[in-house]
């Protein structure tokens, strides 16, 4: 298990979830 | 007034494609730098988050440029397509700066031992952020669709002079945070491999902001169209 790796995995989740969510919310936007 | 009047931001059948080209871009680029980016000599695997932190910081300042470029143009043109791409690239400027913010308190913590310290990039940082809510909420004081543009075009404007501030903050004074490592007098001062990796990221980074801007400003310009239909 890499050192640090919990903090590694929420920078790229966080990342790339809130642009994926972005996306999300932009089709649900008129 | 018709609505055939004005262009549409991006025909389309661009869409898609660009789409595609972000999605993949972004894939290769974590893939590359999770598993192919060597692992860094000082910091360990944590430096990882470089591939993230920068690419959100690096497409945070082109999205306020674009703002500044779309605000002239609609002071210049009063065009209706230069304020739904002002209005979209600002939102989602903010949302890379913020981007930016998080991933670097989240290295931040392990590198430096705090989340969040009062140092220049930073706090120059955290300013811009703010500025760029200030210039979203700032489109939600008037319904007046021409008045809320110029306005918003001026501080449009004038708030891009947050990009050379947080980008030079470093080199102003001692600071926690690191130099420039890529844009800096004598070239790149990293691994190649590293360089190639976070290079990647930023050409992802890019057509992830150029998909989302077409698809935001295309929005913002169909709520233009019923606000001109309604009079």
């Amino acid at each position: 298990m890499t050192e640090n790796a919990a903090f590694i995995a929420a920078a790229y989740l966080i990342v790339w979830g809130s642009l994926a969510a972005y996306v999300l919310s932009l089709r649900g936007r008129r | 007034m018709t609505t055939t009047a004005f262009p549409r931001v991006l025909p389309l059948r661009i869409r898609p494609a660009l789409a595609l080209a972000a999605v993949a871009s972004a894939l290769i680029a974590t893939a590359m730098a999770l598993v192919w980016a060597p692992t860094d000599a000082v910091q360990g695997d944590v430096q990882r988050i470089m591939y993230v932190h920068v690419p959100s910081a690096w497409t945070a300042y082109l999205a306020f440029l674009v703002v500044f470029v779309a605000s002239v143009g609609w002071l210049w043109s009063r065009r209706p397509v230069f304020d739904a791409v002002a209005v979209a690239s600002a939102e989602i400027g903010v949302l890379f700066t913020g981007l930016a913010l998080v991933s670097g308190s989240l290295w931040a913590k392990p590198t430096w031992g705090v989340w969040w310290t009062w140092e220049p990039r930073l706090l120059t940082t955290a300013v811009m952020f703010v500025m760029y809510v200030g210039y979203l909420l700032l489109r939600s004081l008037s319904h007046d669709v021409a008045r809320r543009a110029t306005r918003a075009a001026v501080v449009g404007i004038v708030a891009v002079v947050n990009v050379p501030i947080v980008h030079l903050s470093v080199t102003w004074m001692n600071a926690l945070h690191q130099l420039p490592t890529v844009l800096r007098p004598g070239g790149p001062a990293l691994d190649d491999r590293m360089l190639a990796t976070l290079l990647l990221g930023v050409a992802a980074f890019t057509l992830v902001y150029a998909w989302l801007l077409a698809t935001r400003a295309a929005l913002e310009r169909a709520r233009q169209d019923r606000w001109l239909a309604l009079g």
